[in-house]
């Protein structure tokens, strides 16, 4: 179970990216988070592993505080929650393998790993992660090569190198074309559904988070201003739709394949 | 600044504005709050009329007084002097009017004025740089020489081994005082000479100073090089040894095809010391001097050669130390990996302010501290240009990491790798090319550095080029000139060409 209490995000230029934010997720969730661009998701996303480091508030996660840990104690908890971005984030020039292996770090020996050198378990496991995203083909060829998709797939294949309990997918298809979109997110629920990980996904399409999710919460302005289930969305109200994007956003399609333009 | 020239902007009257700037060019607009334009004049101003005044001084400065040096210096360097007389006084009528306007409505923004300093600039600076087209198309035949030598050095490049070929013939002086010298034999495929008669007087001065000639000796020369010039040498009882001349110029002859030669020479003027009193037995020579043997290398070209050598190694020595140095503190002076704690940041301002420091210093004065230290040679030039490259590459190799995409750092930090790891899965796999790239190009300019840097004793083929420059060589210099051109235009090619495959 991970729990966010009263998290505050002030960054030095004064702006308030996160305020006061409160939520539980229980294991095995598949927790969207929507709101607009600068509302604060992917600051949210990355206090969770500490990437960007929150100004006040806590975060537990099976009772340890991931906010009081020091470095050694945080690399542990990072190597089991994966993470997925909009931009792929993988290295251009290394090969599909080096980028899956480096999910890896956070296990190896670092000495050994910084010579690029892998145990051979290690080099099994990528290919088969490869395998299991139906991409083990490309492994050999350099990550730039790779079309976006496949790209976002050598992505989520790093990801689950850490065999992660919690995977954070910050607009994971925000790059995609509809088509690749539905079928990034059918990979991450099948993970969610077998494997039992937990995810938390930032998302921007409402048909997207109807049609994933199972819990869902709404960020304005840094501050959670939605909270709900996947039954809540088909209901969503005017009102809470315009209170999570703001009065002049005009939903699409009357309601349920709603999405904000922008 | 727009509005103000389009309506002027009126604080004194236009009259006082102009007044002030009539004292002192700049000072109404000043007082009308246009104080950058104001000062630029005024400045302006004060600095033409400052350096017009120290050059008159130099121009003249034999006579006294401000005028009179201002005349002298007219009168030798009329066209300086009325320009720049005619550019200040315009500038400080200019000013007055400008000034007056610039209180009325203003139509444009009148830049004129600026357009006239900078040709009152551009006058003092003519005259202060010495500047004088005449003088290097006049004086260009003086260099002809020399250069013609340094653009096509390749006669000096190879020689022959050269040999003498000499022979002599003992002469008696004076005939009477003892018995003839024996005719030296003759032996088949040696240098013969022989000398008829085989003695006589030498030339002398009489009361009046007037020449008396000596002598007349037939020679008879065999067994020498064919068609080649005989040069015909006298010795003296003690020794010493000198070029016969012979109505002024020296006796030459050249030999036949057979290698023979005939010549009548008039023994020469020669004053022996009083103790040398006596039976006195001179020596005639014919001396030739034969290349012989195959062609091959100069001494200037092999010596050329290694230096050059010497220089490629350095430079490429010096860029090998440069990138090891500059590798690991290029990640202090790069902002993305020192952002953090404020020791952090403190030591990648130290680290960036080092390499500007070092950097900004030139590779020569560099070389001169290090020639200090370490004495004149190769080692010298090699601290200089290491010290110069880790600045240099570190500066580059810097903002070559700054300007990675940061998108994968965060991915590689977010699986829970160290410091290290994501520097070595993230960083460097995109640091590569721009890291290949720069180290090159830095080889190729540490070559072409480490040329010059052995003007000042730092060892490689500048210190060779130098030294035939002083001694006036100018086709060894040319040599020198030839490889290093050579050299730079090899290396500058295959630098673009590894640089084109790693861009």
């Amino acid at each position: 179970m991970l729990e966010v209490k009263h998290l505050t995000k002030v960054y030095p230029d004064g702006t308030v990216a996160l305020k006061d934010v409160s939520f539980t997720v229980e294991d095995g969730a598949f927790l969207v988070i929507i709101g607009l661009s600068g509302s604060g998701k992917s600051t949210l996303l990355r206090c969770i592993n500490r990437l960007i480091e929150p100004t006040e508030g806590q975060i537990l996660w099976d009772g340890e505080d991931i906010t009081a840990a020091d470095t050694t104690q945080l690399r542990h908890i990072r190597r089991k929650i994966g993470m997925v971005f909009q931009h792929f984030n993988l290295v251009r020039r290394s090969s599909v393998l080096t980028n899956v292996l480096a999910g890896r770090l956070g296990y190896v020996a670092p000495w050994k790993s910084v010579l690029h050198r892998f145990p051979a378990r290690d080099r099994e496991m990528a290919l088969l992660a490869l395998e299991r995203m139906g991409i083990a083909d490309q492994a050999h060829k350099r990550a730039d090569e790779l079309s976006g998709g496949q790209q976002q797939r050598v992505g989520i294949a790093r990801a689950l190198m850490q065999e992660p309990r919690i995977i954070l997918a910050d607009e994971p298809v925000a790059s995609l074309d509809p088509v690749l979109a539905h079928s990034i997110l059918g990979d991450l629920e099948k993970l969610n559904q077998e494997e039992g990980i937990t995810v938390l996904c930032s998302l921007h399409y409402l048909d997207l988070v109807q049609r994933y999710s199972t819990h869902v919460i709404g960020l304005r302005k840094g501050e959670i201003v939605y909270t709900g289930s996947r039954e809540d969305i088909r209901r969503m109200s005017d009102d809470e739709f315009k209170r999570i994007y703001g009065e002049t956003a005009q939903r699409v399609g009357g309601g349920l394949e709603g999405s904000v333009g922008g | 600044m727009a509005d103000k020239a389009v309506t002027g902007k009126q604080r004194v009257s236009a009259p006082l504005a102009a007044g002030l700037s009539l004292v002192l060019p700049g000072l109404g607009q000043i007082v009308n709050g246009e104080w950058q334009r104001g000062l630029t004049i005024l400045l302006s101003f004060i600095a033409s009329v400052g350096l017009g005044v120290w050059r008159v001084h130099l121009l003249a400065h034999l006579q006294v007084g401000l005028a009179a040096q201002y005349r002298k210096a007219l009168y030798l360097s009329p066209g300086f002097i009325v320009l720049l007389s005619i550019g200040l006084i315009v500038l400080w009528l200019w000013a007055v009017v400008d000034a007056y306007r610039r209180t009325k409505v203003v139509i444009g923004k009148s830049t004129g004025i600026y357009v006239l300093i900078g040709a009152i600039f551009f006058v003092l600076g003519w005259q202060i740089s010495e500047i004088n087209p005449p003088k290097f198309f006049s004086q260009l035949d003086d260099a002809w020489p020399a250069f013609s030598q340094v653009i096509w050095p390749w006669q000096a490049a190879f020689e022959r081994d050269r040999e003498t070929i000499q022979a002599g013939a003992p002469i008696l002086v004076p005939c009477d005082s003892g018995p003839l010298p024996d005719v030296p034999t003759e032996t088949p495929g040696q240098p013969y000479l022989m000398a008829d008669p085989r003695c006589g007087d030498l030339s002398s001065l009489d009361e009046n100073n007037n020449t008396v000639p000596g002598s007349t000796l037939h020679l008879v020369g065999r067994g020498f090089a064919p068609n080649s010039e005989v040069q015909i040498w006298w010795s003296d009882p003690i020794g010493n040894e000198f070029r016969v001349r012979q109505a002024g110029s020296y006796v030459t002859v050249t030999s036949d095809a057979q290698g023979a030669f005939e010549t009548d020479i008039i023994m020469p003027y020669r004053l022996m010391p009083p103790s040398a009193s006596g039976v006195q037995i001179h020596q005639v020579e014919a001396k030739q001097i034969a290349e012989v043997g195959p062609l091959k290398p100069s001494e200037a070209l092999l010596l050329s050669l290694e230096k050059m050598a010497e220089t490629i190694f350095l430079g490429m020595m010096a860029t090998v130390f440069g990138i090891i140095m500059a590798i690991p503190l290029s990640f202090l002076a790069a902002r993305n990996m020192m952002s953090g704690s404020p020791l952090l940041v403190s030591i990648y301002y130290l680290t960036r302010t080092v390499f500007n420091i070092v950097r900004s210093i030139e590779p020569m004065i560099w070389a001169i501290i290090a020639v200090v230290v370490v004495g004149l040679g190769p080692f010298a030039g090699l601290i200089a240009l290491t010290l110069h490259s880790v600045a240099a590459l570190g500066k580059l190799y810097s903002e070559a990491i700054e300007s990675i995409d940061p998108g994968p750092l965060e991915a590689i930090e977010a699986t829970g790798a160290t410091k290290l790891q994501v520097i070595m899965f993230a960083v460097v796999p995109q640091v590569i090319p721009p890291f290949v790239s720069f180290s090159i190009y830095r080889w190729d300019i540490n070559v072409r550095m480490s040329t010059i840097i052995g003007m000042v004793g730092g060892g490689g083929i500048g210190f060779l080029l130098t030294q035939y420059i002083h001694l006036l060589d100018y086709r060894s210099a040319g040599i020198a000139v030839w490889f290093i051109a050579i050299t730079v235009a090899t290396l500058d090619f295959v630098s673009s060409k590894i640089r084109q495959k790693y861009v």
